[in-house]
């Protein structure tokens, strides 16, 4: 399952946001720090927004240019049979 | 129209799903049609990168010029069970090698030896067939299919959910589809002189990629389609932590399946075939060895040596080369020997009935990959395999009929009605429940009394309970496109579930993966048919249709795999 995204070194690009195939991550508005105090500015970054709908495929971790998503190999909630 | 927002495309061919069937078809449309022939190909999430295709190792079944088609046909059928349709294997073994030079022309790799001879594999639960792997697995297969569709000039479109299929102003055939972006909500109308249908069969999202689930199946029914094989399914041996995609190899390996008592089961319920049984008998093992109270069972591991381990680890596609990396030494000591096992169903084989030609009953509406109903069990490299055949036979005869199609015509009453049906789950305040919904669901659909070792008294009281689902489910909404998409993937879960109970009732014989403890021996003289399934009115009417069989005229029992004996030798079985 995906565990973080280090946005501290994220260029934004989208990648793993277009290469996931459960719609787990977004890209959406995210406000980013500024030099000058009440300037308010966003930029649009990865949101893991439905981590329980993660199949643990690991593409966004395999296309991201920058190399900062990590997702965890194991599989949380899978169904037994009894 | 002009009050629903959204777009609309015209189109020739429209392809629904862009795995290994719906990416040929839409080759093979483009290729068979005359110049300027439009094909659009859509796909819920981006194509290439997505279903169970993009997942997978894409080992692929592949007749090399001097391999014996018909010794394979034989034993696919026989390894079916019968429950095949001969013609459509039997021109997919021979379509084989062609396409394999379409794979190498679009730029892909298979492995090969020093002397430049392919490097290929046989496969469980097969004696002749031999697989071929592609270098990159089936990220690399998906993806170097979706370049070459953009270069030949078929329309791609990603992030399309298709809802619903149109019958048009004439209502005699099918003249497209309906869906809605998977992100956005946005609402298209795409009108097309054929329509394949290449979904992939309905999972019920047991673990990793087959969480991915297709639709298709079931909008065709909805349109007039007739389902067959609801009462066969895949079901796999699978772990609770993790996904491990490799059990073939290492069974050819020497890896064996053991019980809590550390005894070698499968040679007791599998006398010929043992370990190399294929998949739905090994689950047919576990649940018995369950039964006994054999369990937890592994896969015991200690016969391969270290290095081979390693092997395992290096050769995989590039998410398992993650994902062991990741699990580390976890890797080696839980997947090699410690990690319980068991058997999970996996996905339905309910297809769309289909001629060899792939054509569907209702007229405008074709079928490829296993969103097709040719046969009820693929063996490892005969899911792509059968998918690469049939992707191709449909998309030359979707463009066959374009010859004689009529231009479509849009009815606008339709198009409202299905425009509120793909909303109409929609309500901002909902709580996104169709999770709790499908937990239910599976408690019922993956018990091995119900989903392995079935019995009358069990499958009605499992209809019942499946019956109370979907009437709860009538009263759930979604807060957004992200649910509403899950919300359509949960309903046709609950409709396949409806079926594949209802057919498992209706077959009352043991055949393959369908084993009734009632009926606990195949009858050939009844039942060497397909159980087909159209809507009756109220609800799904069975019938059965005799399977052609113009190439193996009598199913013959499988034959013992020659390479057995050297296998049980490594393993020191
Ligand atoms: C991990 C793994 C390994 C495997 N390894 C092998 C192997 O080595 N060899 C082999 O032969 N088989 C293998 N298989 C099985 C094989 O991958 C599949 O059976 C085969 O790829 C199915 O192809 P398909 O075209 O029918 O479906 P898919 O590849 O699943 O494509 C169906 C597409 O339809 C889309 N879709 C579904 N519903 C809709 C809708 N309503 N609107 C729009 N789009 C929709 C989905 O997003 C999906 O992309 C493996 C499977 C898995 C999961
Ligand atoms: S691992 Fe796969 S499913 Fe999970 S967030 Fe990444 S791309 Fe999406
Ligand atoms: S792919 Fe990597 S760099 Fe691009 S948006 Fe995602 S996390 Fe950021």
């Amino acid at each position: 399952m995906i565990e973080n995204i280090e946005l501290e070194k994220c260029t934004g690009c989208g990648i793993c946001d277009v290469v996931c195939p459960a719609d787990v991550i977004h890209m959406e508005p995210q406000p980013v720090a500024t030099e000058i105090k009440g300037l308010r500015q966003t930029r649009l970054l990865p949101v893991i927004k439905f981590r329980e709908h993660c199949i643990t495929c690991f593409s966004c971790e395999i296309f991201c240019p920058e190399h900062i998503v990590d997702v965890h190999p194991s599989v949380k909630n899978r169904p037994r049979p009894w | 129209m002009d009050q629903l927002d959204g777009n609309l495309i015209d189109t020739d061919v429209l392809v629904v799903g862009g795995g290994s069937g719906g990416l040929m078809a839409a080759l093979s449309a483009k290729r068979h049609g005359p110049p300027g022939t439009r094909v659009t190909l859509v796909d819920s999430w981006l194509i290439g990168r997505t279903g169970h295709t993009a997942f997978s190792n894409a080992w692929t079944i592949v007749a090399l010029p001097g391999d014996d088609i018909d010794g394979i046909l034989h034993e696919i059928v026989a390894g079916n069970d019968g429950i095949a349709d001969q013609e459509l294997v039997r021109q997919s073994l021979i379509d084989s090698h062609a396409r394999l030079k379409d794979f190498e022309a679009m730029g892909m790799h298979f492995g090969r030896d020093e002397a430049g001879r392919y490097k290929r594999r046989p496969t469980r639960g097969l004696d002749l067939a031999r697989v071929l792997y592609p270098e990159g697995g089936g990220l690399e297969f998906a993806w170097k299919q979706r370049l070459a569709l953009e270069a030949e000039g078929v329309q791609l479109i990603d992030r399309l959910f298709i809802t619903g299929l149109m019958r048009g102003a004439s209502g005699d055939r099918i003249i497209g589809a309906v869906g809605i972006n998977s992100r956005t909500g946005e609402f298209n109308v795409i009108k097309a002189r054929s329509t394949i249908v290449a979904t992939n069969a309905i999972t019920f999202r047991s673990g990793f990629v087959r969480d991915i689930t297709g639709t298709g199946t079931l909008l065709a029914y909805r349109a007039g389609a007739t389902l067959r094989n609801a009462e066969f399914s895949y079901v796999r041996p699978g772990t609770p932590k993790f996904y491990f995609e490799g059990i073939t190899f290492a069974i050819q390996e020497g890896a064996s399946w053991v019980n809590a008592k550390g005894e070698s089961f499968m040679q007791s319920y599998e006398p010929e075939w043992g370990d190399e049984a294929d998949v739905p008998r090994i689950a047919r093992a576990m649940a018995m060895e369950n039964r006994k109270g054999n369990t937890p069972l592994y896969l015991d591991m200690s016969a391969i040596p270290e290095q081979l381990r390693e092997y395992f680890i290096q050769s995989k596609v590039r998410w398992m080369d993650n994902f062991f990396r990741k699990l580390g030494d976890e890797a080696k000591t839980d997947m090699f020997g410690k990690t319980p096992y068991y058997a999970l169903n996996q996905m339905t084989k309910m297809g769309i009935r289909t001629g060899a030609d792939c054509r569907s009953d209702v007229p405008g509406l074709l079928s490829a990959g296993l969103a097709q109903a040719g046969c009820a069990n693929h063996f490892a490299g005969f899911h792509i395999g059968l998918c690469v055949g049939n992707g191709w036979i449909a998309g030359r005869s979707a463009v066959e009929d374009l010859d004689t199609a009529p231009q479509p015509s849009l009815d606008a009453a339709e198009v409202r009605a299905l425009h509120a049906e793909t909303h109409q789950p929609l309500n901002e305040q909902g709580k996104a429940e169709s999770d709790r919904i499908l937990r239910d669901l599976q408690a019922v659909m993956f018990a091995y009394d119900i989903g392995i070792l079935k019995r009358e008294d069990r499958l009605q009281n499992a209809l019942e309970r499946v019956s109370t689902l979907s009437d709860e489910f009538k009263t759930i909404a979604a807060p957004h496109t992200h649910e509403l998409v899950r919300m359509k993937e949960t309903e046709a879960m609950l409709l396949a579930a409806r079926f594949i109970l209802g057919a498992s009732l209706y077959r009352t014989e043991s055949r393959l993966s369908h084993f009734r403890e009632d009926h606990d021996q195949r009858d050939d003289n009844n039942w060497l048919v397909w159980v087909d399934l159209a809507e009756g009115g109220n609800g799904p009417a069975f019938s059965k249709t005799p399977i052609p069989t113009p190439y193996c005229s009598v199913v013959l029992p499988r034959r013992k795999p020659s390479r057995l004996a050297a296998r049980q030798s490594v393993a020191g079985v």
